[in-house]
């Protein structure tokens, strides 16, 4: 195999029709660390968060109870998927309809939670998901437009035009706005204050995998040389 | 094989005497005899023939695993540098899976010292992740993500450390925030113990040692490597000790900084960086 990706040999691709998933270290590596993540995730129990009590001396622990358990189990072992599988895809558009399901789990696995904080919290970034969805499209439909591909392997051999460079922004703001990743943070961390370790890592996880998988993108369509 | 064993040992042994090092400049600026040079690296030893104690509130399996992967991704991004020369972007991708595991080590415990850690890993990332994104700067400059490549680039053209030294700085402020005691190191400040470690006991706290001091090997080699390009293991010794050195100063006459504050001057460190080394760029 030939090709080359940001100077990253190819180690194979599968052509599923439209659908092109390629694998090149970088992708190999977080593809593998989410789905050894999300593994773990399914096997593991929550941890009991001891918080100090007010007027007293003593400590309380505060557990997550076995029906939110399951449905926050399931919610993040969707988001496990759709992380690994927005890290191997070779095609633009599947990438976004995956960075679109991250979203929507993450609000699910933190509104699956009875605290009004929390649920505050996960109502800003809902919002916040729902908004970036518009750029996240719309970009992508920018750079098919410019481009008549969706296709990664494509688009790399493609001049870089002022439309593509357009596209790339707006996909940029989608993907910030769906991850939730800075300057949206704000609202992210409220959310981290609730019990279920197991299920916040993945909602981090895949943010910043997410993120490193953009760059990538970005720098394949937006050639400086 | 040989190859990867040799050079994580190197890594862990260099690492582990750099923060010792480290501890004693700090000790010595503050009047203080301070702990011998060896001391993190005896301190990392004794903890593997600790016994081992699990908290009984712990997420388990996950509380143990998460130690592991720490180690794990670390030897990685070892494999990724010193031996094979590969892609940065797949060390910037190592680099957000260690703050991923940084926050979860935390939480996992149950401990409120852990899951304070953990709260401030979540706000820190939003700035050191940033600070990371030199990289790209790294690669608008040379033409290439491949670390072999950029070598030859600067044996032509010379240091980058020369041409887009806002992006340096910015790589030393992430180097800085991983120190020991730095004004950056929110997520191990002693007002919440020892953060993410506090729960960590035995075996686990040898394996999160281990990982600090190859963490800490490998962004100095990260520094040296993108900023002056390939050096020979003598002149990677004496860049490494040159930088602790530094660390040491600034650690040892500055206090930690209020959150807050720590991701409010990262972030502006950040944006000052970005927004300098393209200008930078653009123009010279």
């Amino acid at each position: 195999m030939d090709i080359t990706i940001l100077g990253q040999q190819l180690l194979g691709y599968i052509p599923l029709g439209d659908i092109v998933l390629y694998m090149a270290p970088l992708n190999l590596f977080m593809f593998v660390s989410a789905l050894v993540f999300t593994t773990l995730i399914a096997i593991s129990r929550t941890e009991t968060q001891v918080e100090a009590e007010f007027g007293t001396l003593k400590d309380r622990g505060v557990k997550v109870d076995i029906k939110e358990f399951k449905i926050r189990r399931f919610l993040a072992i969707v988001c496990g998927l759709a992380t690994a599988g927005a890290m191997i895809t070779g095609d633009l558009f599947d990438f976004t309809l995956f960075v679109c399901l991250i979203g929507i789990v993450n609000i699910g696995i933190v509104s699956a939670v009875k605290q009004i904080d929390v649920l505050n919290a996960a109502f800003q970034y809902g919002l916040v998901a729902m908004i970036a969805t518009l750029p996240l499209f719309g970009g992508a439909a920018l750079i098919l437009a410019s481009t008549g591909t969706i296709s990664l392997l494509e688009i790399a051999n493609i001049p870089t035009t002022a439309m593509m460079a357009f596209g790339s922004i707006l996909l940029l703001l989608g993907v910030a706005g769906e991850t939730g990743v800075a300057p949206f943070y704000a609202t992210k961390a409220e959310m981290f204050r609730t019990p279920g370790s197991p299920f916040l890592l993945i909602i981090h996880l895949s943010s910043l995998l997410v993120i490193v998988r953009l760059i990538e993108i970005l720098l394949i369509i937006n050639k400086p040389f | 094989m040989a190859n990867i064993l040799l050079n994580v040992l190197i890594a862990f042994l260099v690492g582990s005497i750099l923060f010792g090092l480290q501890r004693k400049i700090m000790a010595r600026i503050q009047m203080r005899p301070g702990p011998p040079i060896i001391q993190h690296l005896l301190h990392t030893l004794k903890f593997f023939i600790k016994e081992s104690s699990f908290p009984k509130t712990a997420a388990m399996p996950f509380y143990i695993a998460i130690t592991a992967m720490l180690c794990v991704i670390w030897v990685a991004a070892v494999i990724v540098g010193p031996v094979t020369g590969g892609s940065l972007l797949l060390i910037f991708a190592i680099y957000a899976l260690h703050k991923i595991v940084e926050h979860n080590a935390g939480s996992s415990s149950g401990s409120p010292y852990g899951k304070l850690s953990c709260v401030r890993a979540v706000f820190s990332a939003a700035a050191e992740v940033p600070l990371f994104a030199v990289l790209i700067i790294i690669y608008l400059k040379s033409g290439t993500m491949v670390i072999s490549n950029i070598i030859s680039y600067q044996t032509i053209h010379g240091p980058l450390l020369y041409s887009i030294p806002l992006a340096a700085a910015m790589f030393f402020v992430l180097i800085l925030s991983k120190a020991p005691y730095s004004p950056f190191a929110i997520t191990k400040g002693k007002d919440i113990v020892s953060g993410y470690e506090t729960e960590h006991f035995g075996l686990l706290r040898g394996y999160l040692m281990i990982s600090e001091s190859i963490a800490w090997y490998m962004l100095l080699w990260v520094f040296l490597t993108v900023f002056v390009g390939g050096l020979s293991p003598l002149w990677y010794l004496a860049g490494m000790i040159v930088l602790t050195t530094i660390t040491a100063f600034i650690n040892a006459t500055t206090p930690i900084l209020n959150p807050n504050h720590s991701i409010m001057m990262q972030v502006s460190f950040a944006v000052i960086g970005i927004v300098g080394s393209i200008v930078l760029l653009l123009y010279i």
